[in-house]
């Protein structure tokens, strides 16, 4: 059976997706399924000929019972012939029905396989073009949104192929099909068979939107109890504490009882729907069999012919009502693919894109002439005319408190955003020529509180490190990093997971640990984000060691908000509201009257004031 | 995400069925046995109706066409007319039955649930995380009622069809029902490995799409360094991993569903020729009529189509007993902490409060508390310090009594505390949490959970006192402000603001305090500050400190490290000895002095 369907060959696993932009849905649709249009031919071709065995199968049971049984009753006995027949009829049974089954089967199989195979690409698709979209789309896009979309709207048009797109074809194959049948046994029988139908659908359709709705209200339900629920769960402490486990009950209660209520209302449309359509159709069955029976009792039409249609109609009949909901069902699909596409259409981040493509590392003189930088409201000023020059290997510490734009600062460099005005030269070269690739392989970051991922410690350390890391120089990096004997201390090493699986890691290990990763990396120049510092002494003067030895040779951001950190700096730049107010070295900027004197004051003023308080102390 | 992966962990357990399980299951239904009466009686019915209608179809073969009798024909056709209308008004009976049967049994279960977990120790809580907790009480209670509604449903239905279906062949032919019933049991097995296999790829590909989230989670909250790192090409190389596995289980799952309908067919064909060729014969030695055979061929799919059904139910019989077995066990397991038989209620937690040579263990016999001895008067506040995993939370929860020691005793007012009902205690305890704790609904809400009968005046009275009347009133919606799912839409200090007014609220005779490690700003820190001073005056508290206003406010500083007491005294004594409270003293004291005024020094612009 593997022969059936072209499986041999792997499908392709990724497709450009924004090659399916289309205003008409429809269209898009058609668009995704590129390269599998002859697939998803084949599977509805595959429908038809089993459709038409089926079909067939009733028009041999009229042959059987006019041409055999009649004949052979009247002659009396049982010929040789007539024997022969049966056994060819039995036999033709038998074959119509593998017939049937088999390319069932087969249009089964290919419809999977191009609706899987449409989801996989589209799944690679979507999660490649959301990684390479804009940082100002992701800093303005909530994560659960995006994720919403890329799960259950690429569902919903995964059954849009496989269920929705087929099972409405089908049903109207059927029809077609089964009704020709009938035209061709009998045309008025035809045509007072379908009497029941356009109102059936009509009302199907009405039906099944305003189920959708009621469905809709009772999953709203279950997502109002599951947070009571969890909101109970995790709060237990606090109904502990305040002795609330009768409200909390009650609360329940209500919640769960008018989810049962929701629940008997959608049962009530269920149970009323389908009998009273029954009733409709049965009785258009029904008007039929007599319709046939009489013309059969007056020999307008054959025993045989009675027999056929009784099998025929049933598939031009019960359907109907699917038909109204699959229908129903596609224009959720259409809804998902006009949400799918609104993430498609977005540009992305253009990688490789450059005037100049250098071959060698930068080597790290840095010049920023009068840059500016708002955001695409344009409206909010967050950098104004920023100037300075950091040669190769220096190091320059931004301070500023929140918001005095240290951290859009940085972002400029390895291109997250794009400065409005002004020039940042990278060696004497527009930061713009160069391709995004290039310039982010030249940088390292190491955030105070870093993402990690919920992999091993050993893959988070080599996470876009770019080569193949041994144990050895993975270990020395750690060692660097002062987080190698920790590692060890974890009951996997270096294969412990991180996150909610594994270990959870304090701030502090986490910086260490892009601190390993980043001196893997290597990266000609550094930004370093230590604008809070955490209470965990202890480390602390092993991070610090860790950060300096980092440091050497490269040309170092340092993003702070404590003397402290920048003092070494060979050039410090005091931020307020996207302007510079101060610039120099510790010694320049301790013999001027401003801010960083003031910030400067205070580290003194706190040891006099410890003094105090331990003096005050010894009574 | 995870949570998902909890429940489909769990899904891919199966249970036999035990006599116990099938009377507790059972169990369930009694309450409602008309219902299960109603729909069991109504489905066999449109089973037995069903055959009818084939039978009837027969005679009107027979009878009417055969016969050429028009008045027979009539006379059958309305018997068809009115039984039509009788199965509607069945089939609607049976739908609406087993469907609210089912909604009432998930409602019960979920009630039994959840009452019970509300009395359940804080133990055991730390034993079970939220999301199996959740799995439990959302999905296992729903494939339970699933099971015992629908699944009972299909089971009765397919038995009463094969049953009618059997009986009728028999009567019209019992030679070719004997080949028909000889086809039965091929089918059943083939039906029943269809399922299982079609079910392992299925939980594949649900696994998998679990992990498929995952990855997309991560990636878009981790883009920043995504992008820093260039690690693009990669982590689709990764995905494509993923999403390969995805699509193997998924089209596997589907292929082999799109095969198992025409087998059956194919199946039933071969039957069918069977009846066709020995029918033929039959017929003509007058043995069968023309109705007869036709009935008959109608008769097999109405005996064939069941099997599937048969063989779905028993597919996730198995899952669903596992699912009920998990829900029994977590309503027969008692709470750890308890009242006594002759409990009686706490007057007032106003009097001594002593821990003597207290020890506590976790399950695994790691000490966290080791001989803690510690006797407070009456409006004594206390301040605990120390490293974390020192044992102060468990300090606390002892004094709540979430958990009891393991050895040793905790009095209040002289008397051994779990003498006294849990409820009595907690009547009278306050707490404000490290990480607050707010539910969905709004700021009123919130605060009245502290006292539920509460004015609307007494609300806002214990807002201002607690400091938080001010943020809240600048709110869109004032006291309406619907805080988000845990209090989301609001910052951390609001939050704090806001529980800390929720036990103002509830006027507690005992006080306790697990101050926030994280920063707020400084104008938040200082209303906090004052909200504590005021719920602390005239009351015993209990205050896991980290601030140094706190700490020095406290009229004994409790040094605990390594589950037992290092020092204790008051401020200036510590500060003296020059021991550990002095370490840590100093340590936070320039730590949070420089940020506080490195902050304030920032914030006035410099004039020059």
């Amino acid at each position: 059976m593997a022969t059936l369907a072209p499986t041999q060959t792997t499908p392709p696993t990724y497709f450009d997706f924004r090659a399916a932009l289309n205003a008409n849905r429809l269209v898009g649709l058609w668009r995704m399924m590129t390269g599998f249009h002859w697939q998803y031919s084949g599977a509805v071709f595959s429908l038809a000929v089993s459709a038409l065995a089926k079909t067939a199968t009733f028009l041999l049971l009229r042959y059987f019972v006019d041409g055999v049984m009649t004949e052979a009753a009247v002659g009396g006995g049982l010929s040789a012939e007539a024997s022969r027949n049966l056994m060819m009829i039995a036999g033709g049974f038998v074959l119509l029905s593998l017939f049937e089954g088999g390319f069932a089967f087969i249009s089964g199989r290919l419809a999977a396989y191009t609706a899987e195979s449409i989801t996989r690409r589209l799944r690679n698709f979507l999660f490649d073009h959301i990684q390479r979209l804009s940082f100002s789309y992701h800093s303005t896009t909530p994560t659960g949104d995006l994720i919403e979309r890329v799960t259950s709207d690429v569902d919903a048009l995964r059954r849009f192929f496989s269920e929705q797109a087929i099972g409405v074809g089908r049903i109207i194959l059927l029809f077609f099909i089964n009704f020709i049948a009938i035209l061709n046994l009998n045309w008025t029988l035809g045509w007072v068979s379908i009497i029941a139908i356009p109102p059936i659908l009509v009302v199907s359709l009405w039906f099944f939107k305003k189920v959708t709705t009621a469905y809709e209200k009772y999953q709203e339900q279950e997502a109002a109890l599951s947070t009571t629920l969890q909101e109970n769960l995790t709060g237990v402490r606090v109904v502990k504490a305040f002795a609330r486990q009768d409200y909390e009950k009650k609360k329940f209660e209500k919640v769960n009882w008018e989810k049962y209520l929701r629940g008997k209302i959608l049962l009530l449309m269920h149970s009323l729907f389908w009998p009273l359509s029954d009733i409709v159709l049965g009785f258009q069955m029904l008007g039929g069999f007599i319709f046939a029976a009489t013309m059969a009792i007056r020999g307008e039409i054959t025993v045989g012919t009675y027999l056929a249609y009784v099998g025929l109609v049933v598939w031009l009949i019960w359907p109907i009502r699917n038909l109204g909901r699959l229908i129903v069902q596609t224009s959720t699909g259409m809804v998902s693919y006009g949400r799918l596409m609104e993430i498609t259409k977005q540009a992305r981040e253009p990688l490789t894109d450059g005037k100049v493509h250098p071959e060698a590392p930068v080597k790290g003189e840095v010049v920023f002439d009068n840059v500016s930088f708002m955001y695409s409201d344009g409206k909010t000023d967050v950098l104004k005319d920023i100037s300075f020059t950091v040669h190769p290997g220096q190091s320059v510490a931004l301070l500023g408190s929140t918001g005095s734009g240290k951290t859009s600062l940085v972002n400029l460099l390895p291109r997250f955003h794009e400065y409005t005005s002004g020039r940042i030269l990278l060696d004497g070269i527009e930061l713009k020529d160069y391709p995004r690739e290039y310039l982010r392989r030249q940088m390292g970051i190491v955030e105070q509180e870093p993402f990690l991922f919920s992999r091993s410690i050993r893959e988070n350390i080599c996470y876009g490190v770019g080569h193949t890391v041994s144990q050895e120089e993975l270990e020395r990096a750690a060692r660097a990093a002062a987080i190698h004997d920790m590692i060890l201390t974890f009951p996997d090493g270096y294969n412990t997971v991180v996150g909610e699986k594994g270990v959870t890691l304090s701030g502090g290990q986490k910086q260490r640990v892009t601190i390993a990763r980043t001196l893997l990396k290597n990266p000609r120049i550094l930004i370093l984000d230590d604008s809070t510092s955490s209470v965990d002494t202890e480390t602390e003067a092993e991070i610090r060691q860790a950060l300096y030895d980092l440091m050497q040779d490269r040309t170092t951001f340092i993003i702070a908000h404590r003397i402290q950190s920048v003092m070494n700096a060979d050039l410090i730049v005091v931020l307020d509201k996207g302007e510079i107010i101060q610039m120099g070295t510790h010694e320049e900027l301790l013999a001027q009257d401003g801010m960083y004197r003031k910030i400067y004051d205070i580290q003194t003023r706190v040891d006099d004031e410890l003094a105090q308080e331990i003096q005050n102390s010894e009574v | 995400m995870s949570d998902d992966l909890i429940a489909l962990e769990e899904e891919e357990h199966t249970s036999p069925l035990t006599g116990a399980v099938f009377q507790r299951i059972v169990g369930l239904l009694r309450p409602h046995w008309k219902m299960v009466i109603g729909f069991l009686v109504t489905i066999a019915c449109v089973s037995v109706m069903d055959s009818l209608f084939t039978y009837i179809n027969k005679s009107m073969i027979d009878q009417g066409i055969m016969l050429k009798d028009v008045n027979a024909l009539w006379r059958l056709a309305t018997i068809y007319g009115v039984f039509q209308i009788i199965q509607a008004g069945l089939v609607f009976v049976f739908i609406y039955m087993a469907g609210v049967l089912g909604e009432r049994v998930q409602y019960d279960l979920r009630k039994l649930m959840f009452e019970h977990l509300q009395e359940l120790s804080l133990s055991y809580y730390s034993q079970n995380a939220v999301g199996r907790l959740m799995a439990r009480v959302t999905s296992d209670s729903g494939r339970v009622a699933d099971l015992i509604t629908w699944g009972m449903l299909d089971t009765t239905w397919a038995i009463m069809n094969i049953t009618t279906g059997t009986i009728f062949m028999m009567i019209i032919n019992w030679r070719l029902g004997l080949i028909v019933l000889m086809a039965l049991p091929i089918l059943m097995i083939i039906a029943v490995e269809f399922r299982k296999r079609i079910l392992i790829q299925f939980r594949l590909s649900r696994r998998a799409n679990s992990k498929i989230t995952g990855a997309h989670n991560e990636n878009i909250q981790g883009v920043r360094i995504v992008k820093a790192l260039g690690r693009e090409d990669e982590n689709l190389r990764e995905f494509q991993e993923l999403t390969d596995t995805m699509y193997n289980a998924s089209y596997r799952a589907a292929w082999l569903s799109a095969l198992f309908l025409p087998t059956v067919q194919i199946i039933t064909a071969v039957a069918l020729g069977s009846i066709v060729w020995y029918g033929g014969i039959q017929a003509h030695q007058g043995l069968l009529t023309i109705g007869g055979i036709h009935a008959f061929v109608s008769y097999l799919t109405f005996i064939m189509w069941p099997v599937q059904d048969i063989a779905r139910v028993y597919a996730e019989m198995q899952h669903a007993i596992a699912s009920a077995e998990r829900i029994f066990k977590l309503v027969d397991t008692p709470p750890e902490v308890h009242n006594k038989p002759n409990a009686i209620d706490a007057q007032t937690l106003m009097g001594r409060i002593e821990f003597e040579n207290v020890n506590f263990y976790y399950e695994d016999r790691k000490p966290v508390l080791q001989d803690f001895t510690l006797s407070v008067e009456p409006g004594e506040m206390i301040a605990l310090v120390g490293p974390t995993g020192g044992g102060k939370s468990t300090i606390v929860n002892l004094l709540c009594r979430f958990y009891e020691p393991t050895e040793g005793l905790i009095r209040i007012n002289g008397r051994d505390y779990t003498d006294y009902t849990l409820h009595s205690i907690h009547d009278k305890i306050g707490i404000v949490l490290q990480t607050p704790h707010l539910f969905s609904g709004s700021v009123r809400e919130n605060i009245r959970y502290g006292r539920l009968n509460a004015s609307d005046a007494d609300v806002e009275d214990a807002a201002k006192l607690a400091g938080a009347d001010e943020f809240i009133v600048k709110l869109e919606k004032g006291y309406e402000q619907n805080v988000g799912e845990g209090g989301n839409l609001l910052s951390v200090g609001q939050k704090q603001l806001i529980s800390l007014a929720r036990a103002v609220l509830a006027k507690p005779e005992l006080f306790i305090m697990d101050e926030a490690t994280s920063s707020v700003d400084t104008l938040t820190e200082a209303l906090i500050q004052k909200g504590m001073e005021h719920l602390m005056a005239g009351r015993t508290s209990f205050v896991i400190a980290h601030r140094l206003s706190t700490i020095k406010r406290a009229s004994r500083i409790v040094v605990i490290e390594n589950g037992r007491i290092a020092e204790m005294g008051t401020h200036a004594e510590l500060l003296h000895r020059q021991g550990h409270y002095y370490r840590l003293y100093t340590q936070q004291f320039k730590f949070q002095r420089e940020q506080e005024y490195s902050v304030a020094a920032m914030v006035p612009l410099p004039a020059d």
